[in-house]
């Protein structure tokens, strides 16, 4: 858990398997701390979850002041005697689980059945639902139930089911008690904000009956996740003033630069924007209860619930899609931000808003670092060293810039000494081998031999049209091993992803001949395509290898970055799917347009409004 | 100027009236006051008294944090966060320093050293001398991106390389660790200058140690300084840590 998901802001759900486990992971963010239960894959476990909630509230409890007052020397030095607590816990919630499952069974018939009785239940023991309030965490209804009959513990076995039925009760008969529940939460100001938990929950069970629409006149407010768009046209206003300010801002720069950005300025004018946002919706909220959240939201130390972040992180997200990342990895990135952030204490004077961009700027951060090292040369001195050739292949869809890439980088390569070999296996496209053949006369002619000790820096071998690139690519290996060329550049056909007989193919060139760097070469102007072609041509290396560890793709080219002004978002999606890093950047069409990735600059260019 | 401000500052008392253009100067005079006590403030606290446990994955950073702090041997996991507190000598407990543990998984470890190179008064770079052969080119990566980073060098803290798990047999000596290290260095400079510039062309990477010399330790701003020890302990868990020349080097350096 902690060296693949966490790392990578892949966090987003909390399962996660590895070998023959499936790891359920909690994170509290308060005291930092990380609840892993790891059991069998093949076991479904329903208490698995409830088991971790109990243990993440007893810990906490248990060493609430070890933590506050004694920071990191309190965790090394304090004994953590917890096993006879975990033990307790967890014989409970394998009772629980046995337990529940014909209460569920039950509590249907009886709905069915006796509808009066528990309908008088409710209306007068109005307490029962403050108590469940109080004890609500954020999760399914399900959890509503256990919670309140675990926590009054006095109560007997039978009040327990009947509780239990209770709620299954409130939840069915929600059409005929919303308007007390109204009347009640609009009573309780102060409970007010946890309420509101309980009542989305509700929401999500009945999803098909068409109560949906009864509610939405009424709480609109509870219901509404996208704020930013529904939320009151006076809302819409302070956003609509904002766009064109930072729209004339840009037109001073020159397009397609990707400038060291500052972007303090705009953080503090979000941030009045947000004062002002936060205020309209107290105001709507009405009472004291309103204001005094406001308040303490900017002073002191508020802990950072899902509803708060949920209005900014639907921004955000948006705001990604909006720079060119793909959906569903935006969709991922906000949960797995969430997650970090949830119930964490803010300092004070930071917003919400700030709190969840920084949150975010360092999780894409981290996306962009690379997780092996990026040095090709050094690579390439090691071959030499073995007096073998470097091998790089580079594969990709139709039309993306392989050739001219691979142009480029052989002139880089030629730069600093090396000799290569370039092989066509490209025997599919018109023009192909013709078009390498050029780039090979104008490089020699920008190095001639005689600057160079007298040994032609570049080489191209081809065997014309149709024949096997496998098999080219071999031949041409052995012959770069023979003449002694330091780097063996192999040239492949675009292909689509979904071409199989193609990706099998490509996948026995690179199984046959093992090369040593497999680039996929990928251009920043993809957008949600990026995810499919990725996935796909890593499922059909894979798939075709006949080895234990198949060879995937080892790095990225991000191609025509200059034709993209801030929309980086290509850049995000590859490397989240592949965690491999951004090896080379081309800006352009002649040899000197290669680059290297700076991970900042590139955020910076993201998180830009 | 003093032409301008005559009829600026008639005016003003004009509008004011004498005891009010007096009692606005004066408030004038006391923000002015606290902002330079302030930036005052600030700069005092913001020295450094940090020394940072860097080093890739596995090397034996949060042992030897532990081990330093509170002398007895945890089982630790991969650090995703970093831990900071404050150490005090052993042998001369009124000065302490601030002992900073950083992640070393490579998505982290950039950040934290971000976050926390300014405040560095000194760099502790662990190294796993049993995996050494293996990661060597790793070590001299993330070796090199310390060293060549603009705060680092400006700055110059103290360096120690501390050569970590000597208790396993197959543990590579300081002596040698430090001769693979200046090797690799001195192939890193010259790829990395070679590398194609980054996207916003910010200047190339500043050069390490001098130009057509081999590259050498005694050449960087700082002191380098290589010690061998091991957070395990030579008798397993329930003994001592070997720690002697570290401890001895912190108090140097404190």
């Amino acid at each position: 858990v902690l060296t693949a998901p966490l790392p990578q802001e892949r966090g987003g759900n909390n399962s996660f398997t590895h070998e023959a486990l499936t790891l359920k992971y909690k994170l509290d963010n308060q005291f930092e701390l990380v609840f892993v239960v790891g059991f069998q894959k093949i076991l479904t476990l329903t208490y698995v979850d409830k088991l971790i909630d109990d243990v993440h509230k007893e810990f906490r409890d248990k060493y609430r002041n070890e933590f506050q007052q004694k920071g990191a020397l309190g965790l090394l030095n304090g004994t953590f005697d917890f096993k006879d607590d975990f033990m307790r816990l967890l014989r409970d919630a394998e009772e629980s689980s046995k337990v529940r499952a014909p209460t569920v069974m039950k509590t249907f018939e009886q709905s069915l059945k006796s509808q009066k009785t528990v309908k008088c239940m409710i209306e007068t023991r109005g307490e029962k639902p403050k108590e469940k309030v109080k004890n609500k965490k954020n999760k399914g209804s399900k959890k509503e139930g256990a919670e309140a009959a675990t926590a009054p513990s006095k109560a007997p076995a039978g009040d327990k089911q009947l509780s239990a039925a209770g709620d299954k009760e409130e939840l069915t008969k929600d059409e005929i008690l919303q308007k007390n529940r109204e009347e009640f939460f609009r009573r309780h100001m102060k409970a007010g904000e946890k309420s509101r938990s309980p009542k989305p929950d509700a929401q999500k069970e009945k999803g098909k009956k068409p109560r949906v629409w009864d509610l939405g006149n009424s709480n609109a407010k509870v219901l509404d996740y996208s704020n930013s768009a529904t939320n009151g046209s006076a809302e819409a206003c302070p956003v609509e003033g904002f766009d064109p300010d930072m729209a004339l801002g840009d037109k001073n720069r020159e397009p397609g630069r990707l400038y060291d950005l500052e972007y303090e300025s705009e953080e503090e004018a979000e941030e009045e924007k947000v004062v002002q946002n936060t205020s309209k919706p107290s105001a709507k909220k009405g009472g004291l209860g309103g204001m005094f959240g406001m308040l303490k939201g900017l002073v002191g130390s508020k802990s950072l619930t899902r509803e708060d972040m949920d209005p900014v992180l639907e921004k955000m997200k948006d705001h990604l899609i909006a720079k060119n990342v793909a959906a569903e990895i935006a969709v991922q990135l906000c949960e797995s931000v969430a997650k970090k952030l949830e119930g964490k204490v803010m300092g004070t004077f930071t917003t919400v808003t700030s709190t969840v961009k920084q949150a975010l700027q360092e999780a894409l951060v981290q996306i962009l670092q690379p997780q092996r090292r990026v040095d090709v040369l050094r690579d390439v001195m090691d071959a030499q060293r073995h007096r073998r050739p470097y091998v790089v292949t580079f594969c990709g869809v139709n039309g993306v810039g392989k050739s001219t890439n691979l142009a480029k980088i052989s002139f880089w390569l030629i730069e600093n000494g090396f000799s290569v070999l370039i092989a066509a296996c490209d025997t599919f496209r018109a023009g192909a081998v013709e078009q390498l053949r050029t780039h090979t006369r104008r490089l020699n002619a920008l190095h001639p031999p005689e600057s160079h000790g007298g040994r032609t820096m570049v080489q191209l071998y081809e065997k014309g049209y149709g024949k096997d690139a496998a098999g080219i690519a071999m031949e041409a290996i052995s012959y770069a091993r023979n003449q002694g060329f330091d780097v063996v550049l192999v040239d492949t056909a675009g292909r689509m992803q979904d071409n199989a007989p193609l990706m099998t193919a490509l996948a026995k060139l690179i199984a046959v001949n093992a090369p040593d760097l497999v680039l996929f070469v990928g251009e920043a102007l993809v957008g949600n395509e990026a995810v499919d072609q990725l996935v796909k041509f890593n499922k059909a290396l894979a798939d075709h290898s006949m080895a234990q560890t198949p060879r995937l793709i080892d790095g990225i080219v991000l191609t025509k970055f200059d034709t993209i002004d801030d929309k980086v978002g290509a850049a995000i999606s590859m490397t989240y799917i592949t965690s491999k890093p951004i090896v080379f950047v081309g800006t352009g069409q002649t040899y000197c347009d290669l680059r290297s990735l700076n991970a900042k600059a590139v955020v910076a260019a993201l998180m830009k409004a | 100027m003093a032409g301008g401000l005559e009829p600026a500052l008639a005016a003003l008392r004009r509008e004011l009236g004498g005891p009010a253009l007096l009692s606005v100067l004066i408030a004038l005079l006391a923000v002015a006051l606290t902002f330079l006590v302030w930036r005052f403030v600030q700069g005092r606290r913001s020295s450094r008294k940090a020394v940072l446990l860097l080093g890739l994955c596995d090397a034996g950073k949060t042992l030897l944090f532990a081990r330093l702090l509170s002398g007895r041997y945890r089982d630790t996991q991969t650090s995703i966060t970093d831990s900071s507190a404050t150490y005090r000598l052993s042998h001369d407990k009124s000065t302490n320093v601030t002992l900073i543990d950083l992640p070393g998984h490579e998505s982290l470890r950039l950040q934290f050293l971000e976050r926390f190179k300014a405040a560095a008064r000194a760099i502790v770079f662990v190294v796993d001398s049993v995996a050494f052969q293996r990661e060597v080119k790793d070590v001299a990566e993330f070796l090199y991106q310390v060293l060549v980073d603009g705060t680092v060098l400006r700055n110059a803290p103290a360096l120690l390389i501390a050569c970590n798990k000597q208790d396993v047999t197959m543990a590579k000596s300081a002596k040698l660790i430090q001769q693979q290290l200046e090797k690799e260095l001195n192939t890193l400079r010259v790829t990395r200058s070679a590398a194609p510039t980054t996207l916003d062309s910010s200047g190339g990477p500043a050069q390490l140690g001098k130009k057509g010399k081999d590259f050498d330790f005694s050449q960087l701003p700082m002191k380098v300084e290589f010690v061998e020890c091991s957070a395990r302990g030579s008798k397993g868990e329930e003994g001592d840590a070997d720690l002697e020349g570290l401890e001895k080097w912190l108090a140097k350096v404190a």
